[in-house]
Order: structure tokens, then C-alpha cells, then sequence
């Protein structure tokens, strides 16, 4: 049954597109605040999993109270970064933020190869092989859960940044950082907070993608790449545009793997971005763009 | 067009002229000279797996680095790598053209579809032009992948030589690699180069002083394509197999990270990068028994229990940091510190004389 082979793509690309949305929204807080590209975003969502993984197992913590821990720790691992190496660089050249990126995709994957070895691993939920079946559509519980925990984390940070103090801040910083340098804004703190808060967002997918599918250190540099080609189509910087850009590549990737088959998939993400990046060079939402 | 070729011969004359009574002119002559001297004596094994890659990958990382001179860094410079080296092999072995014609075409080749590249990519910001040309790359890979039938990919294929491997072949690249890096100097230093200097610090205000950037950019595509192609093909005569691992993204870091290491946008960075780096990687696995003895499953110290081998991926963790350290604090790269210290030596030896 066609129609039903393609709801169910729909399904999971609803489900697969809310890891990235999560992974999309992560790079778009950071570049809107800093005006900063951190290519290494997907290594963060594959130390997320790692970490969930390890509390799973070495603690015995539910899979979904461990996303929890994924997101603090990535997001202090993000706080050292910022710190430590992008600071650094920032309103240097903006080549050195690529280079940065790619020294820190190095080290990450490379860490998490020493740390946990090569093997492919899986988070075990509780839910895991349970099914909910309609006909001959059928989604894991895992998949729906993930949807569930993704709209929570997108209402909370909606939350976060118009109903806080800081979150205040960070929307001030992001339209113009010497005016609110003179209203008094610390804008360091405020990139502090920015990029923890987009590594906490990357964590947490990296625990979603853990719990759904299978991981290994390389996983990293698809998942940036497909976050990426949200944000083209979204718009750099703008939340609103990565969820819909999310849903939309989810749902475009699943049926092109269920029409064409899997070999053509991550080129044909790409020949769809290039297009798009051709006919408009700011993404399809995107305003004027930076 | 035409004013443009004019302009950039008087100026290509000129830097000729004062770079011939410079002091760097005898340091380029001993270095030549130092390039030519060494492989006679040192073992087969040596110029076949370090000197010779050392200048293919100086043709590539300075192709790289002609084209982030403008402003643009590419992360899928492996395309272009690949592209050169299975089509120079291909059309010598489906046409029958000498290999070294085959080696000029699949330059050509690949600057064409520098050409098309660089046209979707002259509008766009860098992260957005890193995240294309990666994509590029992965597109090229599942194109060369599927047309296995006629490409041969996947499994590869020997390469047919144009020379003798070894000191034929070393003094072949050698020649190619004057004439390349010589070429790309003289661009870099025309008017042209000083457009892609004017591009890299600020576009905008490029533009506002009338310079055709988009014009400028697609130049430095194709010119930097051409010249990763002609890497590409000799790469393919070094390891005398071409397969399609040669477009893998490791392929196209490495470019970026000899020309951080050595130096961005100078002429000398990205040689010295690669001589660097394709040492560390020629030398560096030999100390991995010691490691594994040391750190690995049943080493003295088991720090990392989960693997079996804890060589490569320290290497590698190590290569990632450098390059951290490198980028935040010595931007500019090791040649700028290296001068120094040769000028510090100098200075001392000349005062231990007085």
C-alpha cells in the first residue's frame, strides 16, 4: 500500500526531523547571539549520547532521566568550549571559527574513540521494541516519546527566552550587542549562557538519537550537516524556521529514502540544499541575512 | 578581460623583478636546491612515502590555500583531489593517451567543475560555502560510487605511470610542483591576488571600491581547482592505485590543516604545512606498539580499555589539538615563528663573532 508506506514516512520523518530541529535550533540560538558557527555542533550530540549511554548503563538510570544528564553535562562541555576556544577567535577572521570547529571535531571524535571504543552502541529505554501499531502503519513508543520530549524542550526554551531575565538579554544581545553592552547587559555572561544552552539542546539530542538509533564517535557529521540544511531552509537564526525547516526535511529525507532507497539519500539532501542555496542564497524564510 | 591580463602581466613583471633582488630569492634557491640534493640521499622507501607526497600535497594545500586567500574555505576539496585523479587515470586507460596528457585533462576537468561550483557559490557566506562544498563532496562520492560500471570506484583500479616510481617520478612532481606553486605565487602577488586579498578582509567594502567580487571569487575557484586536480593526478601516480576513499572528508581537511599549521595566505605556509604534516604521518605510527604497550588493553598503564588499538585515534586527538593551539595562539602559523627563530639565531651567531 503505497498510501500507507508513505504515512508511515511521514511519521518518522516527523520523528527523525525532531532530533533536528533540536540540533538546528542549538546552532541558531548560538549564531543569532554570537554570530558564530560552530561546524562541531554534531560532535556535541554524539558526547550527548555517549554520556546517556554511559549513566544508562553504569547507573542503571532510566533512559529518559538520563537526557536530563546528557543535557548538563554538554552544556558545561560547552561552556569550556566557548571559554576556552571560541572566545578566542571571535570577530577575528571568520575562517578561524571553521578551523576551530574542525580541531574540535578531531579531538571530539577522537576522545569519544579512546573513551568508549568503536563499537556501535544503543541507549536501552524502557520502551524499547514496544510498538504502536494502526493498521499496517506502525512507530516505536520511543519515536512517539521523542516527538513528546522535543515539543517540551522547544516550549521550555520558548519560555526561557521571552519570559527570563536572561533570556532577555540574549534576544537584546542578538539584535544589537553595543546597545545592550550600555544598558548594562554583561555580554560575555550572556555568550556563556548562549552556547551552554545550544550544547544543552545538542545533548539532548544526542540522548534522543541514542535511544532511537544505533551510534558510534562518527555519527557526528550528518546529523550537523542535516541541521544545516534546516537552517538553510529555515533561515540562519531564526527558531520559528528551524522547526518548520525540521519537519520538512524529516518528512522530505524519509520519503526520498522510502521512493528512492537509501544510497541516494545524503546526496540528495544536499543537491536539495545547493539548489536552494542557488535560487536563494539567504535560505528560503531567511530575511536579508547577515 | 583583456585589461585584466595586461594588468596582471606588468604586475607579474614587476614582482619578478623585486623578488629576484630580494633576500627570500637565495632562500627559494636553497631550498630548491636542498629539494633536489635530498632524495639522492636517502632510500627508496623515503622518497617513495614522504618526499614525494610531501610536494603533491604542497600543490594541493596551496591550491586550497590560493583559494581561502579569497575569503572562501572549502571543505570539500577531496572532490576536486578525486575528480583530477580518476579522470587523468580513466582517460588514459579508456582513450589511450599518454598519462601525462591524461594528467593536463583531468586538471582541466576538474576546474570545469571548479567552474560550475565556484558559480553557486559566489554568493554565499563562508559557513554556507563550507557546508556546499562538503556537500559537493559527498555528492561527487555517490556519483563516482554508482557509476561503478564505468568508473571503477568503488573497488579501484591500478593507475597508469607515467614515469617510474621512485626518483624519476619524485623529480617529475618536483618540476610540476616549481611550476605550480610558482604559478599560484604570481597570482596571488598580481592584482588579481591583491582582489582576493581586498575580498577576504572585507566583501562589502570590496565591492564599494569596484571590484567585480564575484568575478574575483569564481577566478580563484577554477585556478585552485585546476591545481587540486593536477594533485589529484599525481597522487593517483604516487600510490599508483586510485580508489574512492580519495574523496573522503579527511582528504579535504587536510588541505586546510597544513595551510593553518605553515601559514595561511602566505606561499611558503602551506609547503612547510605539508612537509609537517605528512612527516607526523609517515613517523608517528611507528611509536603506536609503544602506545599499546603502554596505554592499550594490556598495557602498563590500561587508561583506555575500550580499544585495542590507542595509537591512531591519540594521533589524531593530537593533530586536533595542535591545530586548536595553533589557531588560537599563533594564528599566523609556524612559518612567522620559525623566521624568528632563524633571525634569533642569526642575531646571536653574529654577536658571538663580534
Amino acid at each position: 500500500m503505497i498510501t500507507s508506506g508513505l504515512i508511515q514516512a511521514l511519521l518518522w520523518g516527523v520523528a527523525s526531523g525532531c532530533i533536528y530541529i533540536l540540533l538546528a535550533t542549538g546552532l541558531n540560538i548560538i549564531f543569532g547571539v554570537m554570530k558564530l558557527v560552530n561546524f562541531a555542533h554534531g560532535q556535541l550530540l554524539m558526547i550527548g549520547a555517549y554520556i546517556a549511554f554511559t549513566v544508562t548503563t553504569a547507573l542503571g538510570l532510566n533512559a529518559y532521566l538520563a537526557i536530563l544528564v546528557a543535557m548538563g553535562a554538554v552544556a558545561l562541555i560547552g561552556v569550556g568550549l566557548e571559554r576556552f576556544t571560541f572566545r578566542k577567535v571571535l570577530g577575528t577572521d571568520k575562517l578561524n571559527e571553521i578551523f576551530v570547529s574542525l580541531g574540535l571535531i578531531y579531538v571530539f571524535e577522537n576522545a569519544a574513540a579512546l573513551l568508549w571504543g568503536n563499537t556501535t552502541r544503543q541507549i536501552s529505554s524502557p520502551l524499547q521494541g514496544l510498538q504502536l501499531s494502526i493498521g499496517q502503519i506502525a512507530i516505536s513508543y520511543d519515536r512517539l516519546s521523542s516527538i513528546l520530549i522535543v515539543v517540551v524542550i522547544l516550549v521550555a526554551l520558548f519560555l526561557l527566552l521571552k519570559k527570563t531575565k536572561i533570556g532577555l538579554a540574549m534576544r537584546a544581545t542578538s539584535q544589537k550587542i553595543s546597545a545592550s553592552m550600555l544598558m548594562g547587559v554583561n555580554t560575555e555572561k550572556v555568550y556563556m549562557y548562549t552556547f551552554a544552552l545550544g550544547a544543552a539542546l545538542a545533548g539532548a539530542a544526542g540522548a534522543l538519537y541514542g535511544i532511537i538509533f544505533n551510534f558510534n564517535p562518527t555519527i557526528g557529521a550528518l546529523p550537523t550537516i542535516k541541521a544545516f540544511a534546516i537552517i538553510i531552509i529555515g533561515g540562519l537564526g531564526s527558531i520559528p524556521g528551524a522547526v518548520v525547516g525540521g519537519l520538512l526535511y524529516g518528512i522530505a529525507e524519509n520519503t526520498a529514502v522510502y521512493f528512492l532507497g537509501g544510497v541516494w539519500q545524503d546526496a540528495i539532501a544536499f543537491a536539495l540544499l545547493i539548489i536552494v542555496l542557488v535560487i536563494r542564497p539567504t535560505g528560503i524564510f531567511g530575511e536579508k541575512g547577515e | 578581460m583583456k585589461k585584466l591580463f595586461s594588468d596582471s602581466f606588468s604586475s607579474i613583471k614587476r614582482t619578478i623583478i623585486t623578488f629576484s633582488r630580494s633576500q627570500k630569492f637565495s632562500f627559494v634557491i636553497a631550498a630548491m636546491a636542498i629539494a633536489a640534493i635530498v632524495p639522492l640521499l636517502v632510500n627508496n622507501y623515503t622518497v617513495n612515502e614522504v618526499l614525494t607526497p610531501m610536494l603533491i600535497f604542497a600543490i594541493y594545500a596551496s591550491s586550497w590555500n590560493l583559494l581561502a586567500s579569497s575569503g572562501q574555505g572549502s571543505l570539500g576539496h577531496a572532490a576536486f583531489l578525486g575528480i583530477g585523479g580518476f579522470v587523468s587515470a580513466l582517460i588514459a586507460i579508456k582513450t589511450g593517451v599518454p598519462p601525462i596528457i591524461g594528467l593536463f585533462l583531468g586538471s582541466l576537468l576538474s576546474a570545469a567543475v571548479g567552474f560550475l561550483v565556484g558559480l553557486t557559490c559566489v554568493r554565499l557566506k563562508a559557513w554556507f560555502l563550507a557546508m556546499v562544498t562538503f556537500g559537493f563532496s559527498v555528492i561527487v562520492v555517490t556519483i563516482f560510487s554508482e557509476l561503478d560500471d564505468f568508473t571503477g570506484a568503488v573497488l579501484g583500479f591500478p593507475t597508469p605511470l607515467i614515469v617510474d616510481r621512485g626518483l624519476p617520478f619524485y623529480y617529475l612532481t618536483f618540476a610540476i610542483a616549481a611550476v605550480s606553486i610558482l604559478t599560484m605565487y604570481l597570482v596571488m602577488k598580481s592584482k588579481i591576488g591583491l582582489a582576493f586579498k581586498a575580498i577576504h578582509q572585507n566583501e562589502f567594502e570590496a565591492k564599494m571600491v569596484g571590484i567585480n567580487t564575484a568575478k574575483y571569487r569564481l577566478i580563484a575557484f577554477v585556478i585552485s581547482t585546476f591545481f587540486a586536480g593536477l594533485a589529484g593526478g599525481l597522487y593517483a601516480q604516487s600510490i599508483q592505485y586510485i580508489q574512492v576513499s580519495v574523496f573522503g572528508a579527511e582528504y579535504s581537511f587536510l588541505p586546510l590543516m597544513m595551510c593553518v599549521i605553515g601559514g595561511l595566505g602566505t606561499i611558503e605556509g602551506p609547503i612547510v604545512g605539508s612537509a609537517i604534516i605528512v612527516a607526523i604521518d609517515s613517523y608517528l605510527p611507528r611509536i603506536d606498539p609503544f602506545l599499546n604497550g603502554l596505554l592499550g588493553q594490556d598495557g602498563l598503564i590500561p587508561l583506555f580499555p575500550a580499544v585495542s588499538n590507542v595509537g591512531s585515534p591519540l594521533r589524531f586527538l593530537g593533530l586536533g589539538l595542535f591545530l586548536l593551539v595553533i589557531v588560537i595562539f599563533a594564528p599566523k602559523g609556524l612559518t612567522p615563528l620559525m623566521k624568528k627563530a632563524y633571525h634569533n639565531l642569526r642575531r646571536s651567531l653574529k654577536e658571538e663573532k663580534n
